[in-house]
């Protein structure tokens, strides 16, 4: 009997996701003509890159800085039992522009500005703004959930390079002035082994689809939000958890079709 | 409404972004000779390339110019094609070598070049005659295994 | 129904049923409101009055039954013919649904950006005039955050007159108030309405204020018109269920009990557990 209601708890919660999945992508649909009329306004999606971009940026070349520095100890720890710290600037320029960069990035933005934007628009549905622009004949879609949609997909692609760029000083700083490595060395090596199509480009391809997915997620859940108090909290929180699994998921996913050279 | 303040912000990010970019395409990878048109290319043929990969550097005494950009198999000869882009700035004598060399005892190969005495330059789609294959150090160890063995037995 | 004041009724809602997870909200709901009335419809918590408003504003879709307003059927209305007639409604939200990023003059200025491109110095001497009418010329520049919940109100119903409409849906806006801004509420409603030629209608359980300013009433319970009149009419009515609510008594045809088991068995059953 336990057994049967494990199962059954189980196929429900599946259930469940699929349905949300469904949900999700339902709502992104409705929010595709948005898209077009919110270019049109770019003036707003403006105000979105700043309330969420450029209010990230503080935290991501802080984390980049001290990510590249410790890639840049601990690369050299392992590096020089095999006499090859030579590669350790490739090692972190590979490191950063193929994973760490945007995964981090996405991440960091999912928590900083996802839940915000989750929170902002729960917010609203909740205090009746949503409900009072339908009855001013404005639809909401385009004017306030396209625009913060935008901003979150153009964001993170931005982020994701300036986190590397820091990380890749920050190590710089780390292996040349505390570890006494050659700057030459160093930026040779990595220009020899990084290629710009596969690595930097990947890298780019990856933090492109990760804001297009924490963006969606977001202003889906604050959309979808019980518009109370307690709903809007558990969308916040549904929004990180969400955004998490789903970028190292799609980590996963877009690193082996790319190892693979499609 | 934010005012002109907040689009100010936004236009540094962006360029924030961009330059980041562009130092991630120019500092740290090596898209400067992948620019198209300042190059030429010309074709070495090999008997062995070992691990020589595209993209891996050409150089003349240590110096970077150009890169590998193809590796096909002549289907007659059955010897590695080897297309090499070199920098358009850099001449080089019709009768030059090449030779595939290992950075360090473990490192990555690469294409060394040795220029020849000839007055006539190689030209787009020239051929570079004369070439070294890579030395491959499992051969060479086992060789000198063999030949080791060889003349203990030869002794006794 | 009979209109209090002649012509043909802006809204009219005939054989109005809806369901809420299965639960009928209306039954055969008739109402209508006439051109330059001011209507109160009022009713006990929960029997559906801000419902109805979602229903005449399209936001909701009948089950069965026709909402008219100004001619035209709301439910059967695509999203931008339904968006026209909206820019002709106004409604006032009870929690005022002002936009917490933009301050008083940006609220009211809002749908005035939204809808039309006049120039710059226009929307600024026409958010002026609406902030005049409400008392607010000298809070343009306060944050949301910033104003009591009367002055919210009255902001809100600034921005509910900006683009001039044929009328303005009241819901619960006595609400919360103290007495003063209660009072300004009740008065402005009325005046408006006069002045600028509008129709007004009113959802409230406020017996006091509905009678002072109403043309019109009606009584929802059940999910039906349960009395209708001037308020006059009304006061005079010797109908139980009216009497109630008028009067505010604690028992009658609205019990004071929810359905439980008799008292005296159940406190017996608790005891012997």
């Amino acid at each position: 009997m336990r057994i049967v209601g494990i199962v059954s708890g189980l196929g429900r919660r599946v259930i469940a996701g699929v349905t949300r999945l469904g949900r999700a992508a339902l709502f992104l649909g409705r929010l595709a003509p948005g898209l077009g009329i919110a270019l049109m306004r770019f003036r707003l999606v403006i105000q979105q890159i700043y309330m969420t971009g450029v209010l990230t940026l503080v935290i991501v070349l802080v984390s980049g800085a001290f990510v590249g520095m410790i890639l840049a100890l601990q690369g050299y720890n392992t590096l020089v039992r095999y006499d090859a710290q030579s590669s350790l600037g490739l090692l972190v320029a590979l490191s950063l522009t193929r994973e760490l960069g945007p995964v981090l990035t996405a991440l960091l933005f999912a928590g900083r500005a996802g839940s915000a934007l989750t929170a902002e628009i729960g917010l609203m549905k909740a205090t009746e703004q949503l409900d009072g622009m339908e009855m001013m004949a404005v639809d909401p879609l385009p004017r306030v959930v396209a625009p913060r949609f935008w901003a979150g997909w153009i964001a993170v692609p931005l982020l994701a390079m300036i986190f590397s760029a820091v990380g890749i000083i920050g190590a710089y700083i780390v292996a040349v002035g505390d570890l006494g490595l050659d700057g030459g060395v160093f930026w040779s090596q990595m220009q020899s082994g990084v290629s710009v199509r596969d690595d930097v480009l990947g890298g780019l391809i990856k933090s492109v689809v990760f804001g297009f997915v924490v963006s969606w997620i977001a202003v889906f859940e604050g959309y979808d939000a019980k518009p109370t108090s307690e709903g809007v909290s558990r969308a916040t929180t549904r929004t990180v958890v969400s955004s998490s699994l789903a970028i190292l998921g799609l980590d996963f996913i877009m690193t082996a079709f790319m190892l693979r050279g499609l | 409404m934010q005012g002109k303040g907040s689009e100010f912000a936004v236009g540094l990010f962006v360029v924030a972004g961009l330059l980041a970019l562009a130092m991630l395409a120019l500092k740290v990878g090596n898209i400067h000779v992948l620019s198209t048109g300042d190059t030429y290319s010309v074709t070495a043929d090999f008997n062995d390339i070992g691990s020589l990969k595209p993209k891996a550097p050409v150089t003349v005494a240590g110096v970077r110019v150009g890169e590998v950009a193809r590796i096909t198999v002549n289907p007659t000869t059955y010897q590695a094609v080897v297309t090499l882009d070199i920098m358009k700035k850099y001449r080089f004598p019709r009768d030059s070598s090449a030779s595939i060399e290992t950075a360090g005892l473990l490192g990555e190969q690469y294409v060394s070049l040795s220029p020849g005495g000839s007055r006539h330059d190689l030209k787009n789609g020239g051929k570079i005659r004369i070439t070294q294959s890579a030395i491959i150090l499992e051969k060479i160890i086992s060789q000198l295994l063999y030949s080791k063995a060889g003349h203990t037995s030869g002794h006794q | 129904m009979e209109a209090t004041k002649g012509s043909k009724p802006l809204v009219a809602v005939q054989g109005l049923t809806f369901f809420r997870d299965s639960r009928a909200i209306f039954q055969d709901l008739s109402l209508s409101v006439a051109q330059g009335s001011v209507t109160a419809i009022m009713g006990g918590s929960g029997t559906g009055k801000t419902t109805l408003l979602s229903l005449i504003g399209g936001r909701l879709a009948p089950a069965q039954g026709t909402v008219e307003v100004a001619g035209e059927l709301v439910p059967t209305l695509s999203r931008k013919a339904l968006f026209a007639l909206r820019r002709r409604m106004g409604m006032l939200f009870q929690s005022s649904a002002l936009l917490t990023d933009l301050d008083v003059f940006e609220n009211v200025a809002f749908p005035i950006r939204e809808h039309t491109r006049l120039p710059e110095p226009i929307i600024r001497n026409l958010v002026l005039m609406k902030l005049e009418l409400v008392g607010l010329r000298g809070a343009r520049t306060l944050y949301p955050a910033e104003l009591s919940g009367g002055m919210a109100r009255r902001v809100a119903l600034a921005r509910a007159l900006a683009l001039d409409p044929l009328m303005v849906m009241y819901d619960e806006p006595f609400t919360g108030l103290d007495p003063i801004s209660m009072a300004v509420i009740v008065k402005l409603i009325r005046e408006l309405n006069d002045a600028l030629g509008m129709t007004s209608i009113v959802v409230t359980h406020d017996v006091a204020e509905a009678c002072s300013i109403a043309d019109y009433i009606y009584l929802l319970g059940d999910g039906r018109v349960i009395a209708e009149g001037t308020p006059a009419d009304m006061r005079k009515t010797t109908a139980p269920e009216v009497r109630q609510f008028m009067a505010g008594l604690p028992d009658g045809p609205v019990a004071f009990h929810y359905p439980a088991p008799e008292y005296v068995s159940d406190l017996t059953v608790g005891a012997t557990v």
